[in-house]
């Protein structure tokens, strides 16, 4: 297995002062209290923390799901935050891929039209040309013989690749991926991760919400998350070809140290 | 435990619990003033009939008659109970004016087509009585009014009558209004007015024509219609006018107040359907939604009946609530609606029933919602705990898993086969609206009932309004109807206005009808009949079955053919003149005039004629209302109208009971329509919110997923306008074709006349653009609001 070219050093996505704060329960709870992070083109960073410490809500703030409250997201020379909810969603759509820890896909429609759905909205004149780039990953992935199956008619490990298919065939920009493999048991848990330690090697930019170290040590970067607050970060980068279970090892005391 | 549970989900549901309330509202509210109306219109009649007891059977007559040719009769029919000749003086509407003394208000009734009777009280039955249903009886130089002139125009107690007669103005003071029972339908011809004996015997000598009504209270009144044979048969017995029985009067009025309590009725029956439908859809989606919190209960070893008491507790006060509500409004609303009424009928009295109809309505509504209520909740029974807390599941493992199947089998093939680059969001809402076809009935169904609840009141209003209707009436379609009536120089008359009609040149056709009386064998022997005598050649009136009559036979009304049991191609045998001709029966044709009791022969009329009837077409761009102004002060003896004009007032009293029960369906269908499609489409945003978080999370914008529900809502709201008007034009049709043939007016297969702008076009458009405005005011809502609340819903 050859290795692509080192991550290049201008950040893909950065945050600045990003606070979000949610409204519906009383007092509001602040979530989110400043949070200020750049991930680099290419980069495979990983964001873990604990339960509950607002990981997934930094996601869908970042990507624009949900408005901060304060602060702002750039995504190259884009500030998301002043975007419209048309163009916002445009940009998610074109320029982000998402994987979340549950499958969410349309239960209307079978495998492959899931995956289809994003890439065809992206380029709904070229439905040749999506469908072709489709199939070849579901072939990668090793989910062709189910494409036309219905989603309850295949395995979490299945789905949760399904998901990176329907991720990637935008070509995004950056891939989100919140706990991708929360679900899953180890042996698909291994799976996915491949998975996404191969499209990471083709050069996707992915931030990768998890609390699992085993997720985590695949990562360039892991930052650790608390109280709404980027409390410290670790770089993995250099460990990946030396030494995996040196890289391990330092991973899960630098996580002792975090008391997670 | 039940009380907190009802109140903590009524404050958590707020906007499902309370649109549900309304719909369950607004049937009990129908219902119960359906029942009211109904009471008090029934009430009203009998209460009238009680006091005023009209005749069982009267007959009509013009001119002189033989006197000792009545009592020989009435001597030689122990059935009748009593009997009486009351004399009448006729007026026509445009010799008589009124003014407000002191003021500069004044009128005359010449808009008013019927006779005008004036009469003196009767002493033994057909009593005419006033406002406060006591016998009227007017001082010298009083008068009192019928109710509907009163209505009409706008007359009050205090107002004065002039009357034009041939010696100069006869000057009265209005008295009062009476209520006539006899003659408060409007398909009789003619209204009495009250005066003293001293007036009457002065009008009498001042040249109004000389009426009578011969009138007859029969010991057993359901003799009615073998009496009707004797007196028919009887040659010396004056009828040159028309004979009424009882049913008749009794039907008529039923009809022009009952439709209201009918249409109200119908209204909240298609209601409850839909308040039914609704409690179904509400119930299964808050099982839905709170299944975890069932296997909860179950699995915590609550009985089902336990857990279904729960929800049936909360619907069963939300049931009873709308229900003391509806019946609150309803009192309130019946008032208003049967106050009219009561101006031209009695007070009813209040009776238990009076109480009781809208109870047992009420009662009804309640008992039938609830049981629809058992049984949807009978879901609760079969939801098994592990389906609920692991799959948040509703069905058992059986039962998901066949429906997997399905599903699977469904999307084998790819959604996106025939896409060609058009609106994917269309695409996808096409595909959810195929798969989930069961959660999107409602809407069609709550737009089909819609459409047919505005539609029908209106066609038939249209239908009863439109000139065309004369088909129905036995009449050729025309511009203008001129009708002669009996007079001692009517043949003089008739050739003065023949001539003039001639040769006047606005006039395209005129055809010439003579009213003749024939005899034929009755079930007593020999009675009369009147025939319609003229030239029936070419297109003339319209034929159920068979067609016009040529020289050697007969054509006969619907309730005459059933009356003589005879059908087209079969013999009739009548008496002209003393002998007896052989006829075939060529046509029959609906005819609702003259009791429905008519017949047409061709040729000229040889026998008894008692007047004649003139149907004119206008030359192009000739204005029927100006020709018929100017015949009827040419010919003060003739009553010259536009066809549309005849048709409207004789049928007024029926088109404005149709034209109140049009406007409340359209009031209640919109209202009905918004309200269900708000409370619809708010559900299914609740039932989509994992939906619309993954398309929002793909890339699919607010505007996008709020115009993906606007499609879906709106496409299920044009199917469901689409089947309505079908519905309303096939089914409805027959429906209320049905109903009015059973009600014994002489029609027995009612074609509408629809205005198909109205209802082809502005009514479904109506309905269109009010689910349209609902479907983009909720929507809307998808466009604010964190995807991420969706996703973790
Ligand atoms: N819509 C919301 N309203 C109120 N609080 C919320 C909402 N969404 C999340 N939270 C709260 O925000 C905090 C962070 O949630 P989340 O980002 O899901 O954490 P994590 O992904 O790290 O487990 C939690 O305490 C959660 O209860
Ligand atoms: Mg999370």
């Amino acid at each position: 297995m050859t290795l692509s070219e080192a991550p290049t050093t201008s950040p893909a996505l950065v945050t600045t002062a990003l606070e979000k704060s949610y409204h519906s329960t009383e007092p509001p709870t602040r979530v989110l209290n400043g949070i200020d992070l750049a991930v680099r083109q290419g980069e495979f960073l990983a964001v873990m923390g604990a339960s509950g410490s607002g990981k997934s809500t930094l996601l869908y703030c970042i990507s624009g799901m949900d408005r901060p409250t304060a602060g702002n997201v750039r995504l190259g020379d884009l500030d998301l935050t002043e975007l419209s909810d048309r163009d916002m969603s445009r940009t998610r759509l074109t320029k982000m891929g998402f994987i979340f820890q549950q499958a969410y896909f349309l239960s209307n429609f079978n495998l492959r039209d899931n995956i289809l759905l994003p890439a065809l909205k992206a380029q709904p004149k070229e439905r040749a040309e999506v469908e072709a780039r489709v199939d070849a990953m579901l072939q990668r992935f090793g989910i062709a013989h189910v494409a036309d199956h219905g989603i309850t008619q295949v395995s979490g490990g299945q789905l949760q690749r399904a998901s990176i298919c329907r991720a990637l065939a935008t070509k995004p920009a950056v891939l989100f991926a919140d706990e991708p493999t929360g679900a899953l048991n180890s042996s698909m848990t291994l799976d996915v991760l491949d998975a996404l330690t191969g499209v990471h090697r083709d050069g996707t930019t992915i931030m990768m919400v998890t609390h699992d170290p085993a997720c985590a040590a695949r990562a360039d970067r892991v930052v650790y998350l608390r109280d709404g607050l980027l409390v410290d970060e670790l770089d993995l980068g250099t460990w990946h070809q030396a030494d995996t279970s040196r890289r391990d090892g330092e991973l899960l005391s630098w996580l002792r140290d975090h008391d997670f | 435990m039940y009380v907190k549970y009802t109140l903590n989900d009524l404050r958590r549901n707020r906007g499902v619990n309370s649109s549900l309330l309304v719909v369950l509202v607004l049937s009990a509210f129908l219902m119960a003033s359906g029942a009211m109306v109904m009471e008090r219109t029934l009430g009203s009649v009998n209460a009238l009939f009680d006091q005023a007891k009209p005749p069982h059977f009267l007959q009509m007559h013009k001119g002189a008659y033989d006197e000792a040719a009545l009592d020989a009769f009435a001597t030689a029919h122990p059935e009748i109970d009593s009997w009486l000749i009351e004399d009448m003086v006729g007026y026509d509407s445009a010799a008589i004016a009124w003014v407000r003394p002191g003021t500069t208000e004044s009128g005359t009734l010449s808009a008013s087509l019927i006779d005008n009777l004036f009469v003196t009280q009767n002493t033994a039955f057909d009593f005419l009585l006033d406002a406060d249903s006591t016998m009227a009886y007017p001082a010298d130089g009083e008068t009192f009014v019928p109710v509907a002139y009163q209505q009409r125009f706008g007359l009050q107690a205090g107002d004065e009558l002039r009357i034009r007669t041939d010696v100069g103005i006869e000057d009265f003071v209005i008295g009062g209004f009476v209520r006539d029972s006899q003659m408060a339908s409007s398909l009789s011809s003619a209204t009495r007015f009250l005066v003293s004996n001293a007036d009457f015997e002065r009008l009498r000598t001042t040249g109004g024509s000389s009426e009578i009504i011969v009138e007859y209270r029969l010991a057993d009144p359901a003799q009615t219609s073998n009496f009707q044979a004797a007196y028919e048969s009887d040659q010396s017995l004056p009828k040159n006018g028309q004979a009424v029985t009882g049913d008749m009067i009794r039907i008529i009025n039923a009809i022009s107040d009952g439709l209201v309590a009918i249409a109200l009725m119908f209204v909240s029956l298609l209601l409850i359907s839909i308040a039914l439908l609704n409690v179904r859809f509400v119930i299964r989606g808050t099982l839905q939604d709170e299944v975890h919190q069932i296997g909860a209960m179950k699995a915590i070893g609550l009985p089902n009946s336990t857990i279904s008491g729960l929800y049936l507790s909360k619907y069963s006060a939300m049931t009873l609530i709308a229900c003391v509500i509806g019946g609150g409004l309803a009192v309130i609303a019946s008032q208003a609606l049967t106050s009219g009424m009561q101006a031209s009928y009695a007070t009813a009295p209040v009776t238990a029933l009076t109480f009781l109809a809208p109870i047992a309505a009420l009662v009804l509504v309640f008992l039938v919602v609830i049981a629809i209520c058992r049984r949807v909740l009978r879901i609760i029974n079969r939801i098994e705990v592990v389906s609920a807390l692991v799959h948040g599941s509703t069905l058992n493992e059986h039962q998901t898993a066949r429906r997997a199947k399905r599903l699977a089998r469904r999307v084998r093939r790819s959604a996106f086969a025939s896409y060609g680059g058009g609106d994917l969001g269309r695409r996808i809402s096409l595909v959810d609206l195929r798969t989930e076809v069961g959660q999107w009935m409602l809407l069609p169904l709550v737009f089909m009932l819609a459409v047919v609840l505005i539609t029908l009141p209106t066609n038939l209003l249209t239908t009863f309004q439109s000139p065309k209707f004369v088909t129905y009436m036995g009449a050729p379609e025309s511009d203008l109807r001129i009708d002669l009536q009996f007079s001692d120089d009517l043949e003089q008359v008739r050739e003065e206005a023949e001539t003039a009609l001639a040769t006047d040149s606005r006039l395209a056709q005129v055809r010439r009808f003579a009213n003749e009386l024939v005899e034929t064998r009755g079930i007593e022997g020999w009675e009369s009949m009147r025939v319609e005598v003229g030239d029936y050649s070419g297109d003339t009136i319209q034929y159920l079955r068979g067609g016009p009559p040529s020289t050697g036979e007969i054509a006969l009304s619907v309730l005459n053919a059933d009356r003589f049991g005879v059908d087209v191609d079969e013999a009739f045998t009548v008496r002209r003149d003393g002998s007896e001709m052989p006829l075939t029966v060529s046509g029959i044709y609906q005819d609702i005039t003259s009791g429905g009791q008519t017949a047409k022969m061709s040729g000229d009329a040889t026998g008894v004629v008692t007047g004649y009837i003139y149907y004119a077409t206008t030359s192009a761009g000739q204005d029927p209302t100006a020709i018929a102004t100017n015949y009827g002060d040419q010919f003060p003896a003739m009553t010259v109208v536009p066809m549309g004009e005849y048709v409207s007032q004789t049928l007024s009293y029926v088109t404005n009971a149709f034209f109140n029960a049009a406007v409340l369906a359209i009031v209640f269908a919109i209202g009905v329509a918004a309200l269900i499609t708000t409370l619809n489409l708010t559900l299914r945003i609740a039932r989509e919110k994992r939906r619309s978080g993954i398309l929002s999370a793909l890339g699919f914008s607010g505007s996008e997923l709020a115009a993906q529900l606007r499609f879906k809502a709106i496409l299920a709201v044009v199917i469901g306008t689409v089947l309505g008007v079908v519905v309303a034009a096939t089914l409805g049709e027959a429906l209320v074709g049905a109903a009015i043939s059973l009600a014994g007016l002489g029609i027995s297969s009612l074609a509408f006349i629809p205005n198909p702008l109205l209802v082809y076009v502005a009514y479904p458009l109506l309905l269109i653009a009010v689910g349209t405005i609902s479907a983009v005011a909720v929507s809307s809502r998808l466009r604010r609001g964190d995807t991420s609340a969706w996703l973790r819903a």
